[in-house]
């Protein structure tokens, strides 16, 4: 079996370690081997960050470029920056979000999107800060929000997961109110993805 | 987390004392560790620096309980002494350092390769290739360690370290363990004098002799599909590479593939089989070449022709990956191969994607500490004050607009380094330094510049962690590794016994600081011996309080019609919080990144910025 790969990159800080793990205990739940390959240290003050989810046999724990199944941007400049991982059959999410480094020129959601078209991939935009801010009050949880909206895109990781295994895997991640909250967030996720699908279909 | 399996591994393997110093990419071993300390009885600690950390584990080995210490590539630097002393004494438990490597340099100043260690001090190195690998070969390394009573290196890298794996555990946690030792009065042994060196170095050849001779086997060696013509040696974690491109390209049956794990020394006996069958061969291994030169050396001294290939195919920088070893075997086959991925490149925005670099978090106590020390060397006519630094987040004071870090090298050259320059320099030099920094190793340095009558001025930033690894504690937090009360030794009561003036500023309190701070230098131009030490916690660690009991920090916003679009908050304080939307010329605060230090409300001169969101009551106490 070839590896289902997992590109996720944005800020350090927005959650994508949480994210990370989110995939690979789902992966364990699922039966799967996994690697999840973090950055920590200096990168995660704020820096742009990337962790990479590999499921199926095998140990090398980092993608080649283009070999991205899946891709998910929680900050959309990070998209750009990383876009080389970028293939011709990757889904392709990204966070309607830009955070800009302090003093810089940057390009808009916009030419982000018109970019990523020019090279012949489909990207789905969400809202993920603000399905997060609607249900628990800060954007904490766009990672989750993400989650729901990819899972709902991208049909290889419905192949290979089921809504359970994730349900698992976050009750092992967060616990109580957090676990709820995060419950509820990835459904309006998965919502707002399933719309973007079928409006794609 | 390979991090986590190596903490699991040894504790199955019966280790009872464990101590480190925390060091990206090696901390989490010890904070597994500590996290299960109490429930499996066994001493876990952070020590105060490697040295400190080394010390103590070898202690315990020689009195014959196992014992772990780790510590990342450059800590084996400070720790370098009595590494190379306890390989001529030995150990009388099983005793291993794990030495976390980065190649790729995600988060330090250089990518030494510590197996050169190994070559160095006569100690064999064990390299796992997956985390999978190291928590088992973690215990490889122990019993390697009890049967020649010998340290052993466990060489672990960034992706090891920091890669998580689904792995089936083997072993109860709860095992027998030795935890109280005995004192081997052996003066000979343990008294390296020049005789007793001398004697000792014999025993220590011997060992390394035996362990070239007769460790050839797996889990060390393993030799995959013998007999073929063409052969590679992958060392570590280029074996999960090479593994992988050979099963994309369906290529397996052509190579004997020899996987190391015990890369020094080399066992002898395997690696002669394959090179006297093979008519060429590839070593690929991560950074310097180590196996390689070892292999060479080999084929030479007994005259066997193969021809090696390694560093000439194989880059020496950074990390591999699997199109690094794609185009190596390509290369080394002397055809092109086609790749299975295709990329769509990257991709040019106009304007640019601008880089983003690691900044100051929100409300960073640093950030205000660099701003006050700025503002009042104006003020005291401190004239182009030449600001040393060292290693932690506030290193990122390198940046613009503060520059208040312009020397950076390891850790304890803040102090140190300011020390040289203050004699020999005219300008004032001001040494900055976190306050795990000041423990680890800037001790020294403050009595020699007492001593040797330097005029530097020292400031010790506290703010009660090890901030830049993950928050742990150190000497003056008043907590140990896990998390009981500890006795807590201030900074400035360290500093004043050495003979500084020393002024203790909340840098929240801006203009109280600018105040003692602009007084310090008064004094420090006057001649005499100053420190400074700004205490506030780090802003995270406030966040994530906050957070968990549910208070509310205060945040600012821009008040529109106020706003002349000076840009003095942002050019002055370059926060995260504060951006200028694309639709706009005026500067936001983002009321999600904000945690209300107030800092840039105190610098903007309009009184543009104020209060959005009042805090719960008791906020400031979060912080104290
Ligand atoms: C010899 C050595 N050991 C460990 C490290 C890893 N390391 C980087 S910064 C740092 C300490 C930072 O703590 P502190 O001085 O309190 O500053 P803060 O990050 O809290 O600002 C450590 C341990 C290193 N770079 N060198």
């Amino acid at each position: 079996m070839k590896r289902y790969n997992i590109f996720i990159v944005g800020v350090g800080g927005q959650g994508l370690l949480t994210l990370g793990r989110i995939f690979g205990n789902a992966a364990i739940e699922a039966g799967h081997n996994v690697t999840v390959a973090e950055v920590h240290g200096l990168a995660q003050r704020g820096g742009t960050l990337n962790v990479q989810v590999r499921i199926g046999p095998g140990e090398a724990p980092t993608i080649p470029h283009g070999a991205t199944d899946l891709f998910i941007a929680l900050e959309a400049l990070e998209a750009i920056r990383y876009s080389s991982y970028i293939g011709e059959h990757t889904r392709v999410v990204v966070n309607k979000f830009i955070w800009p480094p302090p003093l810089s020129k940057y390009p808009d959601l916009e030419q982000i999107s018109l970019k990523l078209r020019e090279k012949g991939v489909k990207p789905y935009f969400v809202d993920a800060n603000e399905i997060s801010r609607k249900a628990s009050g800060t954007v904490i949880s766009a990672n989750i929000a993400i989650l729901g909206f990819s899972y709902a895109v991208d049909e290889g990781l419905r192949n290979l997961l089921e809504y359970r295994h994730l349900e698992k895997s976050l009750q092992k991640v967060f616990s109580g109110k957090v676990f709820e909250i995060n419950k509820v967030i990835r459904r309006l996720g998965y919502e707002e993805g399933r719309k973007a699908r079928e409006k794609t279909d | 987390m390979g991090n986590e399996a190596i903490a699991r591994g040894a504790i199955e393997a019966g280790i009872c004392f464990a101590s480190a110093y925390p060091g990206t990419p090696s901390t989490e071993i010890v904070e597994a560790l500590a996290d299960v300390a109490g429930k499996v009885g066994i001493h876990v600690e952070w020590s105060t620096n490697e040295k400190v950390a080394f010390e103590a584990a070898y202690a315990s080995a020689i009195a014959g309980v196992k014992s772990l210490t780790a510590m990342k590539h450059v800590g084996v630097n400070v720790a370098a002494d009595i590494l190379m002393s306890s390989a001529y004494s030995g150990v009388n438990a099983g005793f291993v350092l794990v030495s976390a490597d980065d190649p790729g340099q995600h988060s330090s100043q250089n990518e030494q390769d510590n197996r050169w260690y190994g070559l160095l001090a006569h100690i064999p190195v064990v390299e796992p290739s997956s985390p999978l690998d190291a928590y088992k070969l973690i215990k490889e390394a122990f019993k390697l360690s009890e049967k020649y009573m010998h340290p052993v290196i466990f060489r672990s890298t960034t992706r090891i370290s920091h890669t998580r794996q689904s792995i089936e555990l083997e072993l109860d946690p709860f095992v027998e363990r030795k935890c109280v030792g005995e004192f081997e009065r052996n003066i000979e042994r343990w008294v390296l004098v020049p005789a007793h060196g001398r004697k000792q170095k014999q025993r220590m050849m011997s060992i390394w002799r035996q362990i070239r001779e007769e460790e050839g086997s797996p889990p060390f060696i393993t030799v995959i599909n013998p007999g073929m013509k063409k052969a590679i040696v992958a060392s570590g974690i280029a074996y999960a590479y090479v593994d992988e491109v050979l099963d994309t390209i369906n290529k397996k049956n052509e190579y004997t593939v020899v996987k190391v794990n015990l890369s020094v020394p080399l066992p002898l006996k395997p690696i002669k089989e394959v090179i006297e069958e093979a008519e060429k061969l590839v070593v690929v291994e991560e950074l310097d070449p180590v196996v390689e030169m070892q292999i060479r050396s080999l084929a030479q001294e007994h005259g066997i022709a193969v021809r090696v290939h390694g560093k000439d195919l194989v880059p020496v920088n950074g990390e591999l990956s699997l199109e690094i070893v794609y185009e190596v075997l390509a290369r080394f086959e002397g055809r092109e191969i086609a790749k299975p991925w295709k990329s769509i490149g990257r991709i040019k925005t106009n304007p640019e994607v601008p880089p983003r670099p690691p900044v100051m978090c929100a409300g960073c106590p640093h950030r205000s500490t660099f701003y006050i020390l700025k503002v009042s060397a104006n003020k005291a006519g401190l004239k182009n004050p030449i600001f040393t630094g060292d290693i932690g987040c506030y290193t990122l004071g390198y940046q613009k607009p503060f520059e208040t870090q312009m020397t950076s090298f390891e850790m304890g050259g803040g102090v140190g380094i300011a020390y040289g320059l203050s004699k020999v320099v005219k300008e004032p030099v001001i040494g900055i330094v976190g306050d795990s920094t000041f423990y680890h190793a800037c001790i020294p340095q403050s009595i020699n510049i007492i001593y040797n009558m330097g005029k530097a001025l020292v400031v010790v930033l506290d703010n009660y962690y090890t901030a830049m690894t993950g928050h742990q504690p150190h000497p003056g937090s008043g907590m140990l590794a896990t998390g009981e009360k500890a006795p807590r030794i201030p900074a400035e009561r360290i500093l004043e016994a050495i003979g500084f003036k020393t002024y203790v500023i909340n840098p929240m309190n801006i203009e109280e600081s600018i105040e003692k701070v602009t007084n310090a230098y008064i004094e420090f131009k006057k001649g005499k011996p100053v420190a400074i030490v700004s205490r506030l916690k780090c802003a995270l660690q406030v966040l994530r309080y906050a957070r968990r009991s549910g208070i509310v920090l205060p945040a600012y916003g821009i008040e529109e019609n106020k706003c002349t679009a000076c840009m003095a908050c942002i050019n002055l304080l370059a926060c995260p919080a504060i951006v200028v939307p694309s639709s706009s010329k005026k500067p936001e605060i983002l009321e999600d990144i904000c945690v209300g230090c107030g800092l840039c409300a105190y610098v903007c001169p309009f009184d543009a910025i104020v209060l959005k969101r009042e805090g719960s009551p008791g906020w400031i106490k979060a912080w104290l």
